[in-house]
């Protein structure tokens, strides 16, 4: 084939661009440290670059969540742990009042420790956050939730809601617990009902606070005691509000004898008088506040009377279980907590791991292999090298050098 | 012997052409287009004798030269595909570049605002989370500004580039014209003025780098031009005008024109290859439909963020309005109407919009027909006389045509449903009290309560929501939300029409008379008919309240259990039915005033739960919360991508037809080198042959030279014989 010298010129002078190109490319890459320069280069690539990227920009948000998480759990850990320890030395004050060797002196001054207590587990319940925000109010962390009102009554101006973190693309964890759960959602007595004394009672009867036997059928019973004359024997019945009778009256009483009705053990000790009732009715929610107020109010009731010491007993003896309530509410909820902590600790790993993984992916992905990019532009230095040699061989060939 | 010298002198003269032909071909070797030339020598015409013909001597014929359209023709092809996918190429390149770069694409700033969102989740209450958001909120519209500006600076580029590729082909086309001119005041003697040739093939290539011509040669030498499907661009010596004019349809867009008597015909669509054909090309197939794409993202982002944002409460416990100014698809109007009607378009349902631009045009009557540019599909609309009219759901807008008593057949309408999204986007929240972290509603679990049932937390309802409403009767419907499962109202009286029907914040009109079995649904705010339908029930387009939730979503609802406590009674303003008496399952969904709960476990004879305002809920982040979940739902593309799936896309489709056109361009290089080299091979100059000629010539000079010699001795031996 005829080749123009124009060509052939032309030729050589291409194949020395085209070496150039490559080498420029390689240097580029070599510079950047990057294999994709362009998303052309690799579109495939590219996008999947993005969505890496994506995802390490949220692992690594959701490793901050976590932060987050683990600081607002931490704080609610500890608030919760110093209501366990509050309640568990109010429930001992509350055996030892009970036990009934004590002065009236001696009264006074638990009655002066527990008022101090209630104020501190108030307290502990409108704790707040580095923020300010109260911890235990729901959504409304800029209200105070608990108050005491002008009547003894307690007051809850915050509500059920609870907050949520998310911790990974597809989970959410609560980092709070809110008053209601706390302090308020707890059941009194045995958790399905509770047995209470008539203040008019004028004997020394103790009534049990009682466990369901079998199913209890919920009602309002009223457990009557009668005797009619000192030295006829006590007898008793018991009534629902809607029951009915359940106990014929005239059963006759024994001291500590299980009495027995519709899903209800409890029993009487002491000496009832005649008249003298109590109620058993169902469960319903009560704040820990108002159980430790009713502790200092039944150390208020003086005891130097037989009816005196059976109306603080009874009281007391409510009180215990229903702290028992409270501390049982108390540490589930500390168990909760700290299931989360767990979990979160265990997804904190996991998002590390991730992370890692997706770097990994990513620098596999858009980052050059150093090695194979250097001896590729070694190849091509040398390719260039030999495409100039060449060129200037054959440009020097030419019949006009041969003609003189 | 005269006859000898006579000879001689003609193969002296002979061996000079050739030898001026060599020096011609050697002097113009690198002259690209140059092809090289040769004397054809033949024999003069032989004398009779007696004796029989005695040859003359030589003669240059012609001076023709070495030349082959068909190569001619190869590499002008191959020079305008190759000048196309560069030129493509070149531009492609530039968008590639800024889509997907670290540094200057929307995914990092997309991050970067889902993370403040996140950040705002975690802290409700900071107001520093929440300045930080609104800062993320104005880096991402002004990043998506940014390239909304960088892409149309670029289209700028490409009208100035056609401005001045015009300007290029009107000057060749002159050239060429007065070619033809001086080859026909040349005369035509039958020879050829092969350097004019050439130099008018080389103009005509250099117009095929520009635009793909077709050209005819007349029988007088002179060559016509034709570009498009036949537009004369040289015919003889005459050479035509191209004019660039704004287009009608777009006025941003400058387009190539022909110069018909006074008015310039658009001729943009006929015109392929060349760098006008990349031009062309790389604006329809490229840059549209990027930047249509970017605002696809951005108008998604920014819809499906203020609905969420929208069934949001803020820190002052209002209602959450819009976050983003959401941009609203452009209609233009073309230039040559003579029409008066209008036309609005709106976004209806962002899922379903495409990156494609839309033509309207009007064919008479009440119809209309819609193309989408993409693929040419299109639908007809008929307005059934009515104005203002308003269509169905198309492609994610709706059309408003208003006054086509006054349409003109032929009225062209271009409808840009995404275009401006990218640019038009802002930011509507500016107080950081604003950002709608909470959701307005709380349920509470009345303390009283004796039973152990518990309400969850409650969800917003959202317009959006995929809603049927069933007939079971001809006069009675049942309502269901699909998307929670709950039902919203049972046994419903339908009086025969039209009748309003209000859930979720929107409200739809029944009319006609639908058959038991009937269903009509909402979803994403777009109503059907159930495609089984038998009567002739209709509905109505959906309006949502300008809150973008049900108006009664924070009124105060009491949910109490009867006695026996296996159904419950709905007190406080209530949009669903019936409101007494309804069948408690523990886990269903219940739904009323746009919100649904759930209520599960056993509540007992009288426990009530409360649904109602939440009124200073600072701390609540559930709204913030799925905000933040957003940047991984599928929202746009039918529910198949999420924001950053859809920008991912854009820079995929970029990177892939860049990649495309790069591999082209290398394609059509080695493609047009080797047509060169294969028009080079025949007609190029190679000095070594030429030097070799220079020989050859030079030889045949000099024996010529000889024999004049030998006819002197010859002739100075009969003068000295007669002289002796």
């Amino acid at each position: 084939m005829r080749i123009s010298t124009n060509q052939f010129q032309i030729l050589g002078v291409n194949a020395i661009l085209d070496q150039q190109a490559k080498v420029s490319k390689t240097q580029l890459q070599l510079s950047t440290g990057r294999r994709l320069l362009q998303p052309s280069d690799d579109p495939v690539a590219a996008t999947r670059v993005l969505s890496l990227t994506e995802a390490l920009t949220q692992g690594e948000q959701f490793q901050k969540n976590i932060i987050y998480a683990e600081s607002r759990l931490g704080i609610t850990e500890g608030k919760i742990d110093g209501v366990i320890n509050l309640l568990q030395r109010v429930r001992e004050m509350a055996l030892q009042a009970n036990s009934g060797f004590l002065s009236t002196t001696d009264r006074d001054n638990i009655s002066q420790e527990i008022r101090e207590r209630a104020a501190e587990l108030l307290g502990l319940a409108n704790s707040t956050n580095v923020n300010g925000e109260y911890i235990f109010a729901g959504f409304q962390g800029q209200t105070q939730p608990f108050s005491q009102t002008a009547a003894g009554t307690f007051n809850y101006a915050g509500d059920e809601g609870q907050r949520f973190l998310q911790i990974s693309e597809n989970r959410q964890i609560a980092v709070t617990e809110s008053g209601t759960d706390v302090f308020r959602q707890i059941r009194n007595g045995n958790g399905t009902f509770t047995t209470n004394y008539n203040t008019a009672n004028s004997g020394s009867g103790v009534i049990d606070p009682g466990s369901v036997n079998g199913s209890f059928i919920s009602d309002t019973y009223t457990i009557t005691f009668s005797q009619p004359t000192p030295t006829s024997p006590i007898t008793y019945g018991v009534t629902g509000a809607t029951s009915g009778v359940v106990v014929a009256p005239g059963t006759a009483y024994v001291d500590g004898a299980d009495i027995l009705f519709n899903g209800v053990r409890t029993n009487v000790t002491g000496t009832p008088a005649n008249g003298d009732s109590f109620t058993v009715v169902p469960s319903t929610n009560q704040d820990m506040f108002t159980t430790v107020e009713n502790f200092v109010s039944a150390l208020a009731i003086g005891t130097t009377t037989s009816n005196g010491a059976a109306a603080s007993n009874n009281q007391i003896n409510r009180v215990i279980i229903d702290l028992d309530r409270a501390l049982d509410n108390v540490v589930k909820t500390q168990a909760r907590v700290g299931a989360r902590q767990n979990a979160i600790a265990n997804q904190k790993s996991l998002n590390d791991e991730q992370i890692l993984d997706t770097r990994e992916v990513l620098s596999d992905t858009q980052d050059l292999d150093i090695a194979e990019a250097a001896s590729r532009l070694s190849r091509q230095l040398v390719s260039l090298q030999a495409a100039q040699q060449v060129f200037i061989k054959v440009q020097n060939l030419s019949l006009f050098n041969f003609l003189s | 012997m005269s006859d000898s010298l006579s000879i001689a002198v003609s193969g002296l003269i002979a061996a000079r052409q050739s030898l001026s032909t060599v020096s011609h071909n050697i002097a113009n070797s690198t002259r690209e287009g140059y092809s090289r030339q040769r004397v054809e020598l033949g024999t003069r015409p032989p004398e009779l004798t007696g004796a029989g013909y005695f040859g003359t001597g030589v003669l240059s014929q012609d001076i023709t030269r070495v030349y082959n359209q068909f190569l001619v023709n190869n590499v002008r092809d191959g020079t305008t595909s190759f000048n196309q996918f560069d030129t493509f190429f070149d531009f492609a390149a530039q968008i590639d570049n800024i889509l997907a770069d670290p540094q200057v694409g929307v995914v990092p700033v997309l991050d970067d605002f889902f993370d403040a969102v996140q950040a705002v989740a975690d802290d409700p209450t900071s107001v520093a989370a929440r300045t930080a958001l609104l800062g993320e909120a104005g880096s991402m519209i002004s990043r998506f500004d940014f390239i909304y500006q960088r892409l149309t600076d670029i289209g700028q580029s490409i009208n100035t580039e056609i401005k001045s590729v015009t300007t290029e082909i009107n000057g060749i086309a002159s050239a060429i014209g007065n070619l033809n001119k001086q080859m026909l005041l040349a005369g035509n003697n039958g020879k050829q003025a092969n350097d004019l040739l050439d130099q008018r093939d080389l103009l005509v290539q250099d117009l095929s780098k520009l635009v793909a011509v077709r050209t005819f040669e007349q029988a007088d030498g002179s060559l016509d031009v034709f570009v498009g499907n036949g537009q004369p661009l040289v015919v003889g010596p005459l050479s035509q005008v191209l004019t660039t004019v704004n287009s009608a349809d777009d006025p941003t867009r400058l387009e190539i024109a022909f110069v018909q008597g006074n008015t310039p015909i658009e001729i943009s669509s006929l015109l392929s290859g060349g760098k006008i054909g990349g031009l062309l090309d790389y604006r329809n197939q490229l840059l549209e439909p990027a930047i249509n794409g970017l605002g696809r993202v951005a108008i998604g982002l920014a819809d499906s963020f203020n609905d969420q944002h929208k069934l949001g409460q803020d820190l002052n416990g209002s209602l959450g309005t819009s976050f983003f100014k959401v941009a609203s698809p452009q209609v233009l109007v073309n230039a040559n109407n003579t029409g008066t009607a209008t036309i609005a378009a709106s976004i209806v349902n962002v899922d379903d919009l495409t990156n494609s631009d839309y033509a309207l045009t009007y064919n008479g009557g009440n119809a209309y027909t819609l193309t989408r540019l993409s693929d040419n599909t299109t639908t007809a609309i008929s307005t059934g006389g009515a104005s203002p009219f308003v269509t169905q759901e198309i492609d994610g807008f709706s059309l408003t045509i208003t006054g086509t008593a006054g349409a003109v057949v032929g009225d062209r309408y271009l409808i840009q449903p995404t275009r401006a999204g990218a640019r038009d986007i802002s930011a509507l929240i500016t107080d950081p009290e604003d950002i709608a972290a909470a959701a307005p509603i709380r349920t509470v679990n009345t303390f009283a309560n004796i039973g152990d049932g518990v309400i969850s937390a409650g969800t917003v309802n959202s317009p959006n929501n995929q809603v049927t409403i069933t007939f079971t009767a001809p006069a009675v419907f049942d309502v269901v939300d699909n998307t929670t499962g709950a039902t919203l109202a049972t046994g419903l009286a339908y009086g025969g029409g039209p009748q309003n029907v209000s859930f979720n914040g929107w409200t739809v009109t029944l009319n006609g008379a639908p058959n038991a079995g009937d269903t009509f649904s909402i979803d994403q705010v777009v109503t059907t008919l159930g495609s089984g339908n038998g009567g002739s029930g209709t509905i109505s387009a959906a309006t949502v309240s300008a809150a973008g939730s049900d108006p009664d979503l924070r009124d105060p609802v009491t949910i109490t259990f009867n006695n026996p406590p296996t159904t419950y009674t709905v007190t406080g303003s209530t949009t669903g039915s019936p409101t007494a008496g309804i069948t408690y399952t523990a886990g269903q969904p219940i739904s009323f005033n746009g919100w649904t709960v759930d209520i599960s476990g056993t509540p007992a004879v009288g426990d009530t739960f409360t649904i109602g305002p939440n009124t200073n809920g600072v701390s609540d982040n559930r709204n913030a919360l799925i905000l933040a979940g957003l940047q991984n739902t599928r929202t746009l593309g039918n529910g198949t991508a999420s924001y950053s799936d859809t920008y991912g896309e854009l820079v995929a489709n970029v990177g892939t037809r860049t990649r495309q056109a790069e591999i082209n361009t290398e394609s059509q290089r080695v493609l047009l080198n080797q047509a060169i080299t294969a028009r080079e091979a025949v007609s190029g100059v190679n000095l070594d042959e030429e030097a070799a000629n220079l020989l050859k010539f030079q030889q045949l000079f000099q024996a010529n030279a000889q024999v004049i010699a030998v006819a002197n001795s010859l002739f100075q031996e009969i003068i000295a014989a007669v002289r002796g």
